[in-house]
């Protein structure tokens, strides 16, 4: 199975079901539709990509929706929790190296995702990087503006970037995508990794950036989506117990009647059996013998401050 | 003497793009309209000088130099889209990377379309029967994808063409399709 984590999606996109049916017969099994967000945010933060797409798509092609954000000033509050709860993919498009280190060492995104045809004025340091690969954090390379390119300044800036990409991340965490605004952009998986591997990616870590890598992007974002604290996910809960018998007896008046009485009646059965354990035991028993005790004293106290007149009037 | 070791690449021409747009109801299913016969104004020689710039333009005369000894087209089916290129084993990937980076066609026919590498070979009789291997499972498929509305993807497919459209051949060839490339 093959992914391509990045198509990008728009309102008016009469090419997108030619290139969904494209990337199908190229051999892709899941693709994430881009929905690019940059600048302030809006205040509603509602996926504008349809869940059911108007159109068709071939059966076999899973498709998700992922979000990119444009990141450019580090200090603004991008609501990144709520975003990310509206999409299935959440990615950060950092656009210098001040945002690269913050979305690399803390924000809680599931894809870093630079523009390569950009010519970058910093390098990529593996520190920097491997920070986020160990929060599961994968870097995406997109291959069509460089593919596609007319001028030769995109292609280069890619195939630098990309190589600078390999070589600090040591050819870990990778993504490969497409960002093919038509079909004419999008390429076979082998092919792409072919790209790969004449960028100085191995050819089995290229093919792990289109499959493995991108398999557990899509997993993790979706089990940190559903599950209880990412670590616990119901699959299957099993089906709910059949209730139809249950209202029948509560209709004829004697099911819920009937167990109360039998809750009652076990509940004081328990009670008046309930065994007294030792230590209470124990404890009765000597407060009863502290009783008795005080009681005996008393009457001797009382004995004794009757008797001495008593003595008294016999002695006297 | 050492033999030459060569790689065979079998390659399929794509047509992503609608040519002649229709409206929606009488277009082909995408499957046929991906697979559509090329113009037969593409050559073997046409081919060859399309992946020599290509190498050159993204390896420059390095590159070009490398692959110019090796580089033939071996077989070229303009009615499957489907040709077989010959190169040393050494620079095969330079090749491919070119064929990649293609999304036109040379000047006679200059039709924007996508390269598609689909197998790898040592001998050059794998890479054929390969190719027929393909083009059998896409007749079938693009069969299937016209047998809900009918269209006359018969005629275009030559008739009573192979085998049956029935889903199990079909599905095993689809297993088979996501296999490693042989290295």
């Amino acid at each position: 199975m093959f992914y391509d984590l990045n198509v990008p999606w728009s309102i008016k996109e009469p090419d997108l079901q030619r290139t969904l049916a494209f990337l199908s017969e190229l051999g892709y099994g899941v693709v994430a539709l881009t929905y690019t967000l940059s600048g302030k945010l809006p205040a509603d933060l509602t996926s504008p990509i349809p869940t059911t797409l108007p159109f068709p798509t071939p059966s076999k092609l899973n498709v998700l929706r992922r979000c990119t954000l444009i990141l450019s000033d580090p200090s603004q509050n991008h609501r990144i929790s709520s975003l990310a709860a509206t999409y299935d993919i959440l990615a950060i498009r950092p656009t210098d190296e001040r945002t690269l280190q913050q979305a690399c060492q803390s924000l809680d995104c599931d894809i870093i995702s630079l523009d390569l045809t950009q010519r970058l004025g910093y390098h990529f340091k593996f520190k920097m990087l491997s920070q986020a690969i160990e929060r599961g954090v994968r870097f995406e390379i997109c291959y069509a503006p460089g593919v596609t390119a007319t001028d030769s300044g995109a292609r280069r800036n890619l195939i630098s970037n990309a190589t600078q990409l390999i070589r600090a991340t040591r050819g870990r965490g990778l993504v490969i995508s497409s960002e093919a605004k038509k079909a004419l952009g999008c390429r076979g998986p082998w092919d792409v990794v072919n790209l790969a591997a004449v960028w100085g990616l191995g050819q089995e870590r290229g093919r792990e950036a289109v499959s493995k890598e991108a398999r557990s992007v899509v997993v993790t974002a979706q089990i940190k989506r559903t599950s209880f604290r990412g670590v616990v996910d119901v699959v299957y809960g099993g089906e709910k117990p059949d209730s139809t018998k249950k209202e029948a007896r509560v209709k004829n008046g004697l099911g819920k009647r009937t167990a109360d009485a039998i809750s009652n009646g076990t509940d004081s059965a328990v009670e008046g059996s309930k065994p007294i354990s030792k230590r209470q035991k124990k404890k009765l028993d000597h407060e009863a013998q502290m009783a008795a005790k005080k009681a005996s004293t008393s009457e001797s106290t009382n004995l004794l401050g009757t008797v001495p007149p008593r003595e008294a009037s016999t002695a006297g | 003497m050492v033999r030459l070791k060569n790689r065979y690449l079998l390659i399929n021409i794509l047509y992503p793009s609608d040519a002649n747009p229709t409206n929606p109801a009488t277009a082909l299913p995408d499957v046929v309209q991906f697979r559509q016969p090329s113009s037969d104004a593409l050559t073997a020689q046409l081919l060859t000088r399309m992946v020599r710039e290509g190498v050159a333009e993204l390896f420059g005369d390095y590159g070009a130099g490398m692959v110019a000894g090796s580089l033939v087209v071996k077989y070229l089916s303009p009615a499957t889209s489907t040709a077989i290129i010959r190169v040393a084993r050494a620079h095969y990937r330079l090749v491919w990377a070119a064929l990649t980076c293609t999304t036109q066609l040379p000047r006679p026919v200059a039709q924007s379309c996508v390269v598609q590498v689909v197998r790898v070979s040592g001998t050059i009789r794998k890479a054929e029967e390969e190719a027929i291997r393909r083009a059998r499972a896409s007749v079938l498929r693009a069969r299937r994808a016209a047998g809900g509305d009918g269209l006359g993807v018969e005629a275009l497919l030559g008739g009573e063409g192979v085998g049956t459209g029935d889903g199990g051949e079909d599905k095993t060839m689809e297993g088979i399709e996501s296999e490693d490339e042989e290295e």
